[in-house]
């Protein structure tokens, strides 16, 4: 399964994930999201999923039945749009409370046993590359943390730019 | 000197962030004038958004989420930059934690921070990244800069003098004075465990799946 994850308006999202394949979940914003309380309830009061109730607490159940997460998001101060980042926010319970050391640094240790694919898509007018950049090393830190076996990264002008890209026909 | 305080852990309760700012005040002489908001109650009406272009030195306290600045956060960082253009300089510091133990793992957070000043035509003073944030308020009560607490007490010394007078200063990122793989065997038996007790979870309950 691909999952989506995304901060278009209803509008364009109706015209640009009008042909796509069943199997992908659209993680869509509803305008209801409620954010990331710090609580770690996901790991140590209802382990696996989010103690919030607003639609987006199963992201952790989710990702572990994906195989590739696109997302699709305005580039902000070299990340995320807040929705898009709420959503992530909202997913860590997808790992373990639990830590190890990875390349010498600290992680969290894998729920789901499984890698996942990643394609970020960035838009926005006038990306600058000191953007870009602080971006990249972004998608490759969540890329370890997350368990990515593979990533990429690109940047768009506008969102118009969305059409053209194969994955998300 | 008019100091804002933003305090950007979503928690209700006490918080790491809390604890960075009450040992950055402790440092700041008397005599300024020092107001901290709380992000906590989930809406941008909570940051008094004019109040705080009146500032001279804006202190964001924040956790590491995901690799970068919390999404509520975010949305205050985007308000506050349609304020533009501010008739004032005012110099940005930042104390950002988060809960691996290496403190450099909050170098992305630290350079939004920047984009965002850039952005807002604010001034870049200084940030600190913590690492092990959790362990912070175990060992709060060992004075500032006295063992597992040097490191950070250096930090925060550096800092508010910095802040202080108004001056920029390098990146630092500190991790606690203490052997890291002793820090991971207590986060589960003093931190993870406990808590899950608390909720009436058996260990093995914590690596449940949902499928
Ligand atoms: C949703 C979420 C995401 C987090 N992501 C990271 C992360 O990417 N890296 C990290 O080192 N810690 C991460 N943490 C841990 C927090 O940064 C850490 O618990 C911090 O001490 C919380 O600070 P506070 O008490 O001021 O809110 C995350 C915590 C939460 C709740």
């Amino acid at each position: 399964m691909n999952v989506i994850i995304h901060d278009l308006s209803t509008k364009e999202s109706e015209t640009l994930f009008t042909g796509l394949k069943s199997e992908t979940k659209l993680i869509s914003n509803n305008g209801q999201i409620k954010n990331c309380i710090g609580c770690f309830g996901c790991w140590i009061k209802t382990p696996g999923k989010c103690i919030l109730k607003d639609n987006y607490e199963k992201m952790g159940e989710i990702l572990s039945l994906a195989d590739k997460v696109i997302i699709i998001s305005r580039c902000c101060y070299g990340g995320y749009s807040p929705f898009v980042k709420n959503v992530l926010d909202r997913s860590i319970s997808y790992l373990l409370p639990y830590f190890k050391i990875k390349q010498n640094e600290t992680h969290h240790r894998q729920r789901y046993k499984k890698d996942l694919l990643l394609s970020v898509y960035f838009y926005g007018k006038n990306i600058s590359k000191k953007e870009a950049e602080i971006a990249e090393s972004l998608v490759k830190a969540n890329s370890i943390n997350f368990y990515v076996s593979k990533y990429n990264v690109s940047f768009l002008d506008s969102s118009e730019e969305l059409y053209n890209i194969a994955e998300i026909q | 000197m008019k100091i804002s305080v933003i305090n950007g852990s979503p928690k209700k309760g006490k918080s790491t962030s809390e604890l960075m700012i009450k040992y950055i005040s402790s440092q700041v002489g008397e005599g300024n004038d020092v107001s901290i908001y709380g992000i906590n109650k989930g809406a941008v009406k909570y940051v008094n958004l004019k109040d705080i272009k009146n500032s001279d030195v804006l202190l964001f306290a924040f956790p590491l989420y995901v690799d970068s600045i919390p999404s509520h956060l975010l949305q205050i960082l985007i308000e506050l930059e349609k304020q533009k253009p501010f008739s004032k300089e005012i110099m940005v510091y930042c104390i950002i934690n988060n809960g691996f133990f290496e403190g450099e793992q909050n170098h992305i957070a630290i350079k939004q921070m920047k984009l965002w000043c850039d952005a807002t035509g604010l001034k870049w003073g200084q940030a600190i990244g913590v690492g092990a944030g959790e362990m912070m308020s175990f060992i709060a009560d060992i004075p500032l800069g006295h063992g597992p607490n040097k490191n950070i007490g250096i930090a925060i010394k550096r800092l508010s003098n910095n802040l202080m007078n108004k001056k920029s200063g390098e990146d630092i990122f500190v991790s606690p004075n203490w052997p890291r793989f002793l820090w991971k065997i207590q986060a589960s038996f003093f931190f993870w465990h406990p808590r899950a007790r608390k909720n009436g979870l058996k260990i093995r309950h914590l690596k449940r799946k949902q499928i």
